[in-house]
């Protein structure tokens, strides 16, 4: 129907009116510091594409945050705001480096399974107990994610300079400092990097660019979760619940079943969150590995309006941007920041137009009708 | 004595319902004038064009002798119209001079000229005679008390006609005798009171006119002390016009689903089911009747499962449910129509097809390996949508767009589809206009000739007598009589659902 891809139309231009409102403001702020906005935005786009080296970046940049965004997803579908994903990726990455540096000897294609495997079972250990409160005892998911995500600093920080550092690291004579980390990972966990497959291709790729396989795997697990939320019976049962709880559970849905499985869910996919830094780039836990995923997580779920395929592209804009303001800071002086207000911006715009749009698309079915 | 409010023809109509129908309304100046109907019969919707809150689609209203347009809340207080809501909205960190003040707070320079507004207060209460703590926190203060601040607010800002929408709905009995001591007090001060109620003594003993609402429509205005409780009852639920429906003799089948002594406690402890005994068999439908509030809605809540906390015995087909899930319940043969489609019936921001299928979503015929047969489930709710005459743009399309009666038959259609055994059906026509409503009775002896055993629970008695082949009558928990719709008369209904006596009820 006509009406049909109207709605449509008008769901996908969203992003984009919010994307171009927010350029437009931080525009004005780029002024205000004295510089050129049509430069600094030049400038991101030159240095972010002009090498496929560049464009790897960015992908390798949107993979922690696909799996991230994709967890929050999830939760928000059916109601809940999992707002933990940060302490259940630094769970489940700690519990990937464990099996990735104390099992020895392993061929490869048993090791890496096993190892993404002890990553995603981290995080679905960390969204068991917020959601096990929340179903038994009525505590409310975002208060304990939240809290759970102190705990899991802590508890990194301890098993990381405590309990499992790293006490024989040979030095570069006399170069460099002992750093506070895990044993180095066995090889046979590694993930390879994308190089190979596409050298197939022609496109080569430099030595300092670290896209790997998660990348794809990112993309497939889209795919995956759109298949499961919008097809099966499951997901079926997941938007009911988060819609209606009461008229699901007439329908004969058991709620607290839905909650566990679907936290669960989120919280496996927020155990692969870290992976692709760990298994692709550092190969060992540090006390300074990234953090901070889980929130950005969150961004990207709500300016792709949770739906899968939306957070690929939005994951990857995020990766340019990342890209981009580092970029403008080298070359032309402006400090990163200025991205990170263009990031905010986005998503203070994004929820706005959603909602018009939103009532918007209410009162024309509703005209339909009547 | 001129009148203080006066409405023509005053009609409201909302998507698919007319909630308010030409109603004509005088009310005098000084006097306590109640507006009794069922839920659904339009007292709300009339209170809130009073208020300001809706627009009137057509009628007009004269306050005081003048003709006047009351746009929005803050004209009705111009026009000194104040309304009590049945739901408090006060501010409970608040103290109860700081609630009532709100918004409208007699000013000093920058601040609130806190002693003028205490005196000014302090006047009021000692005029009315009422007695509240102006410095106590609104937390720390009894329901009763609550009101009487919200009272006060309407009075403080100069109301001479108060609205109160279910006042003692929320109230115990010694709270409503003070209540009505300061009601009372009012009236002798020239106040006019709109008091909304559907509990029949309560109006009699504090109105001085009553005007009776049904189905949208202003029945009549009686003066309280030349009228009866049964007579008001009667002019509630209506004349017992049985609409001829082609309804061919009962076909008694055996006994599809039976209660015994079905007890259940509610919050505070009180009972709410209170040993409720009944058998009802395939091919005849048992119509529950009853005020308002009175363990109708707990009762079907434990014949479908969603209330297990009970004692006594439920048995679907002689097979007991207790400690069943709502789901094996339903596999059991149990269909439900709930009396709240929004919150209970549908989930509103999903499509049409996804809940035409809710709750049979994991079905065999619906399944392709591991997905919803997506093309199936839109076949089978194309079918539904045709075979129900629902009004839709699309199946597509998210059902909180639809009218209230093309929602009930989405829900109507999937909960009849799956051949049940036993049928609830809690208030299925509330709110539905006509054509929507013999729909669904037709439906529901439709599936009486098929043999189902069909309970209908219903505030309409009309409809409960015109359909059902026997009829319970439910008050305070417990099934007090027992009737054929042929051997009663709506005296003895109305008598009966007010609690004066029991009849023991034959067993089938």
């Amino acid at each position: 129907m006509k009406k049909d891809y109207k709605i449509l139309a008008l769901k996908i231009l969203a992003p984009f009116v919010a994307i171009i409102l927010a350029a437009f403001i931080s525009s004005l702020i780029i002024l205000a510091i004295d510089k050129d906005p049509l430069q600094v935005f030049y400038t991101m786009f030159k240095f972010s594409f002009k090498r496929i080296d560049s464009i790897a970046m960015i992908l390798f940049n949107a993979t922690p945050l696909i799996f991230s965004a994709l967890a929050v997803s999830i939760g928000f579908k059916m109601g809940l705001f999992n707002i933990g994903i940060e302490g259940q990726y630094l769970i489940g990455t700690f519990m990937a480096a464990l099996v990735g540096f104390s099992i020895k000897g392993l061929p490869a294609v048993i090791h890496l399974p096993l190892v993404i495997l002890a990553g995603i079972v981290g995080g679905m250990i960390w969204s068991f107990i917020p959601i096990f409160l929340k179903v038994k005892r009525g505590v409310h998911e975002v208060i304990s994610t939240i809290m759970l995500n102190y705990v899991a600093y802590s508890l990194i920080h301890f098993l990381i300079a405590d309990v499992f550092r790293d006490r024989q690291q040979s030095l570069v004579e006399g170069l460099g400092s002992v750093l506070v980390r895990t044993p180095k990972l066995a090889a046979s966990a590694v993930i390879p990097k994308m190089h190979g497959f596409l050298a197939f291709f022609g496109v080569q790729l430099p030595k300092h660019v670290y896209l790997n396989w998660f990348f794809p795997i990112s993309v497939v697990l889209a795919a995956g979760i759109y298949y499961l939320i919008m097809r099966t019976p499951f997901g079926y049962e997941l938007r009911a619940v988060g819609h209606n709880p009461e008229a699901s559970c007439i329908a004969g849905i058991n709620q607290g079943r839905i909650y566990f499985k679907g936290f669960l869910l989120s919280g496996a996919v927020a155990g692969l969150v870290g992976l692709s830094d760990l298994l692709g780039y550092f190969r060992y836990m540090d006390m300074d590995f990234p953090r901070g995923y889980g929130f950005d997580g969150i961004a990207v779920a709500l300016i792709a309006q949770n739906n899968p395929f939306g957070i690929i592209a939005s994951a990857i804009l995020f990766g340019f941007l990342k890209r981009g303001s580092e970029g403008i800071q080298a070359l032309l002086k402006v400090p990163m920041d200025t991205i990170v207000i263009l990031q905010s911006l986005m998503i203070i715009f994004i929820v706005v137009i959603t909602k018009i749009i939103n009532d918007y698309v209410k009162r024309l079915e509703k005209r339909e009708v009547a | 004595m001129g009148k203080a409010v006066e409405l023509k023809n005053i009609t409201k109509r909302f998507p698919g319902i007319v909630a308010n129908d030409r109603i004509n309304l005088e009310i005098q100046k000084g006097e306590i004038h109640a507006i009794v109907g069922e839920n659904g019969a339009g007292k709300s919707t009339l209170m809130k064009v009073l208020a300001g809150l809706y627009q009137p689609d057509e009628g007009e209203i004269f306050i005081f002798g003048k003709k006047e347009k009351i746009s929005s809340p803050n004209k009705a207080i111009e026009l000194k119209i104040g309304m009590v809501h049945q739901h408090f909205m006060l501010v409970d960190r608040f103290t109860v001079l700081e609630n009532i003040i709100l918004g409208a707070e007699k000013k000093k320079g920058f601040t609130i000229d806190e002693k003028t507004c205490r005196e000014t207060l302090k006047k009021l209460l000692e005029l009315y005679n009422f007695k509240l703590d102006l410095d106590a926190r609104l937390e720390d203060i009894s329901v009763g008390h609550a009101q009487r601040v919200e009272i006060m607010k309407v009075l403080y800002r100069g109301a001479d006609i108060l609205v109160l929408d279910e006042p003692t709905a929320v109230l115990a009995p010694q709270e409503v005798d003070e209540l009505f001591i300061n009601l009372r007090r009012l009236k002798e001060e020239g106040k006019t009171i709109i008091f909304i109620s559907h509990k029949l003594d309560e109006v009699l003993s504090i109105a001085d006119n009553i005007t009776v609402l049904r189905r949208g429509k202003a029945v009549g205005t009686v003066p309280a002390d030349s009228v009866t409780k049964e007579e008001l009852a009667r002019m509630m639920v209506g004349k017992p016009v049985l609409m001829k429906l082609n309804k061919t003799p009962a076909e008694k089948g055996e006994v599809k689903l039976s209660l015994r002594d079905v007890m259940m406690k509610g919050h505070g402890g009180r009972n709410v089911l209170n040993g409720v005994t009944l058998k009802v068999c395939g091919g005849e439908i048992y119509g529950i009747v009853g005020v308002e509030g009175n363990g109708q809605k707990e009762l079907a809540e434990a014949i479908i499962g969603l209330q297990q906390d009970y004692d006594g015995d439920i048995k679907v087909c002689g097979k007991p449910t207790k400690g069943l899930s709502i789901k094996q319940i339903r596999d059991m043969g149990v269909a439900f129509i709930p009396e709240d489609r929004h919150r209970q019936g549908l989930v509103l921001p999903m499509k049409v097809w996804e809940n035409s299928i809710l709750g049979l979503h994991r079905k065999e015929e619906f399944k392709k390996k591991t997905s919803i047969d997506i093309k199936k489930a839109e076949e089978f709710t194309s079918r539904n949508v045709k075979g129900f005459s629902i009004i839709i743009s699309s199946i597509h399309q998210a059902i909180e767009g639809l009218s209230g009666g093309n929602q009930q038959k989405v829900i109507l259609s999937r909960e009849l589809s799956q051949e049940p055994i036993v049928i609830l059906a809690a208030q299925p026509t509330r709110g539905l206009d006509i054509g929507a409503m013999e729909f669904v009775h037709q439906q529901l002896l439709e599936k009486r000739r098929e043999g189902k055993a069909v309970v209908l629970i219903s505030a309409d008695l009309e409809e409960v007598l015109s359909i059902s082949d026997r009829v319970g009558v439910i008050f305070d928990g417990e099934i007090v009589a027992e009737f054929t719709p042929e051997e009663t008369t709506l005296e003895d209904i109305g008598v009966y659902m007010l609690g004066a006596h029991k009849k023991a009820g034959e067993s089938a």
